[in-house]
C-alpha cells in the first residue's frame, strides 16, 4: 500500500498512518472491523477539508472496511428550514465523494446504533462522543481519530497500533465515588463537563449500576467534549477485560455542593425568552430515545410561543420515523435528519437555547456564542409545553 | 535561558515569541481558524509559538489545525503537554511543527515569568528559553 501498488489515494492514506504511528511509537499496525468518519460538515471544515476529501476520492479505490460517517450542515431530509441552506453545494460534494468511496450515509453521531462493537474489536472511529461510548460502554478499542485519519482508515483497513489499542494504556488511575443520586440526564451532563474538565487521566466511576443508558450517553458525551476522555471506566457497566485498575488509584469523592458550584458556571439561568430554541438529540437520539419522546409529547397540545422545539435524529431513521412526522408537525415540534445545531449555521439564531445534553451546551455557547441552559427532557417538556 | 526537554512529535523548526494557552483546547469550537484565535483570548497566535496543555473534545479538530495552514493564520509551531491523534494529523497536513515538552507546568511557569523567546535545538532535544527574540537566539 505504501508503494503504491493500490493507487495514489490509498498511498496517501498509508503516509498518514504510519505518520502517526511513528509519531506515536507504534510497532505495527491493526485492522479494523468498522471505521466511523468524522469532520464531515462543510460548514466546520470548508474548502480545506473538502479539498482533502475530493482529494482522496479522486482516484479509483473504495473503502475497505465497514464505514459510517457522522452529521453533515444539511438537513437532507428537507423537513425543517432551522438551518441554513447557504452551504448545500460544498456539503454534496463532500457526500458524494465519501459514498462513492463506500461510505453508508448514515449521517450520525451515534455509529454504536447501527453496528454494535464487541468487547475489544479493534476500530478506528472519530466522533468524541462515539469514541467515548465505543471504549467505556462496548469495550472496543479505539483511539480519538482525528478527521482526516478515519478517511484513511477506511481507504487502508488499518490504523497504527498505539493508545487505547493497548491493554497497557487501558488503566484506570482515578478512583471515582459519587457522593449523591443523579437525577436525569442533565444531571448525567453535568458531571460529565465537571470530570472533563478536572481529570485528565482513565477514570473509574463507582456506582453507575442505576443510570439509564440516556444518562450514560449524555454524561460520556459531555466529558469528551471539556475533556479528552475516549475511556471512562463504568462499573459495572464496562465489560471485564477490556481494562485494568491501577495499584494505587488516588481516590476522588465528588458532592452535590461542588456540582451545584459548577453547574451555576457553566448553565445561565433556564428562562424562556420569545426566541428560545429547545435542543434535545445530541448526541443524536436512537430510535427507542425518539419513540419515548414521541410518546411524552403527544400527551401536549402543542409547544408554547415564541419557543421552536428541535429534535435531531440519524438520516439513517428516515424510513423508520416518518410515521411519526404529522404528530410532531401538529404539536409544532421539528425534527431534522443527519445534521445538528454544532456542524450546522441557524437560518436564525435564537436568543435563547434550553437543551439537555452538556456537549451542546459545550459547542453552542462557544461556537454560536449562544447563552444555554440545561435541563432534563422531561423538565423542558413541562416548560416549553401546553397541555 | 534555559533548557527544557522535549520530544518531536512532527518535525521542523520552531522559534517565536509564545502564546500561552492555560486550559486544553478543542480546535473545532473553541478556535476561529480564518481569524488565528482561540476564543475568548485576546490576540491572535499566528506566526507565534502556541503553548497549550493539550487538547479536548472535537475530532474534527484535525480539519480545523489544517485549515490554520490554508487560511495563513498558523503558528510557528505548537509546543503541547500531552499530545493527542487528533493534534498530530493535524500538524501533519498542516506541516506545523509539533514538540511535547517534558515538564509542561514548569515550562509555562517559566516562560510565563520569563517569557520572551522560544527557540528548539534539536541537537540538544530541548526548547531553549530566551528573552528576545533576537538573531542570537537563531543560529545554529
Amino acid at each position: 500500500m505504501l508503494n503504491g501498488e493500490y493507487g495514489e489515494a490509498v498511498q496517501l492514506a498509508m503516509r498518514i498512518i504510519v505518520k502517526v504511528g511513528e509519531a506515536l511509537r507504534a510497532e505495527k499496525l491493526v485492522e479494523v472491523g468498522h471505521v466511523h468518519i468524522s469532520g464531515v460538515s462543510y460548514s466546520n471544515i470548508g474548502d480545506p477539508g473538502l479539498k482533502f476529501i475530493e482529494k482522496l476520492a479522486s482516484s479509483n479505490t473504495s473503502f475497505r472496511v465497514f464505514t459510517t460517517v457522522n452529521p453533515t450542515c444539511i438537513d437532507l431530509s428537507g423537513r425543517t428550514s432551522i438551518f441554513s441552506m447557504e452551504y448545500i453545494d460544498g456539503q454534496l460534494r463532500i457526500n458524494r465523494a465519501l459514498e462513492k468511496l463506500g461510505a453508508y450515509p448514515t449521517y450520525t453521531c451515534i455509529p454504536y446504533e447501527i453496528r454494535r462493537p464487541s468487547p475489544n474489536e479493534h476500530l478506528a472511529w472519530g466522533e468524541s462522543n462515539a469514541v467515548a461510548m465505543a471504549n467505556s460502554v462496548y469495550g472496543a478499542r479505539t483511539n480519538r481519530e482525528g478527521g482526516p485519519l478515519t478517511i484513511a482508515a477506511a481507504l487502508t483497513g488499518r490504523t497504527y497500533y498505539a493508545g487505547l489499542h493497548l491493554m497497557e494504556n487501558r488503566i484506570a488511575r482515578y478512583w471515582v465515588r459519587i457522593g449523591y443520586e443523579l437525577v436525569d440526564e442533565a444531571d448525567a451532563s453535568i458531571l460529565g463537563l465537571y470530570i472533563g474538565e478536572h481529570l485528565d487521566d482513565i477514570p473509574l466511576i463507582m456506582g453507575t449500576g442505576g443510570w439509564s443508558t440516556y444518562m450514560v450517553k449524555e454524561f460520556l458525551a459531555s466529558a469528551a467534549a471539556t475533556g479528552s476522555h475516549a475511556l471512562v471506566v463504568l462499573d459495572p457497566i464496562t465489560p471485564e477485560n477490556t481494562y485494568t485498575v491501577a495499584d494505587n488509584p488516588e481516590n476522588i469523592t465528588i458532592d452535590r455542593e461542588e456540582i451545584r458550584r459548577f453547574y451555576n458556571k457553566y448553565s445561565s439561568t433556564p428562562e424562556i425568552h420569545d426566541d428560545t430554541l429547545v435542543y434535545i438529540g445530541c448526541p443524536h437520539l436512537s430510535l427507542s430515545e425518539f419513540r419515548y419522546m414521541v410518546e411524552v409529547i403527544s400527551r401536549y397540545k402543542c409547544v408554547r410561543r415564541g419557543v421552536t422545539f428541535l429534535f435531531t435524529i440519524p438520516y439513517s431513521l428516515i424510513d423508520t420515523t416518518s410515521k411519526y412526522m404529522d404528530l410532531l408537525r401538529s404539536k409544532g415540534v421539528h425534527v431534522a435528519y443527519g445534521t445538528c445545531p454544532i456542524v450546522s449555521r441557524f437560518r436564525d439564531k435564537p436568543g435563547k437555547v434550553l437543551t439537555n445534553s452538556g456537549k451542546a451546551l459545550f459547542y453552542l455557547s462557544r461556537l454560536h456564542g449562544l447563552d444555554v441552559s440545561l435541563l432534563g427532557f422531561r423538565d423542558i417538556v413541562e416548560r416549553v409545553m401546553v397541555k | 535561558m534555559r533548557i527544557f526537554p522535549v520530544e518531536e512529535i512532527v518535525s521542523g523548526e520552531c522559534i517565536g515569541e509564545p502564546f500561552i494557552v492555560d486550559h486544553r483546547v478543542s480546535f473545532f469550537g473553541e478556535v476561529d481558524p480564518v481569524k488565528g484565535v482561540i476564543r475568548g483570548i485576546e490576540g491572535s497566535f499566528r506566526d507565534k509559538v502556541l503553548v497549550i496543555p493539550g487538547t479536548r473534545g472535537s475530532t474534527v479538530g484535525s480539519y480545523i489545525v489544517y485549515a490554520l495552514r490554508e487560511y495563513g493564520t498558523a503558528p510557528k509551531c505548537i509546543v503541547s503537554g500531552d499530545i493527542e491523534p487528533i493534534l498530530i494529523i493535524g500538524c501533519i497536513l498542516a506541516n506545523i511543527p509539533l514538540l511535547k515538552v517534558i515538564d509542561f507546568n514548569e515550562f509555562r511557569g517559566y516562560i510565563r515569568s520569563h517569557g520572551g523567546c522560544i527557540v528548539y535545538r534539536r541537537e540538544l532535544r530541548g526548547i531553549v528559553v530566551g528573552e528576545r527574540c533576537t538573531d542570537s537566539y537563531r543560529g545554529d
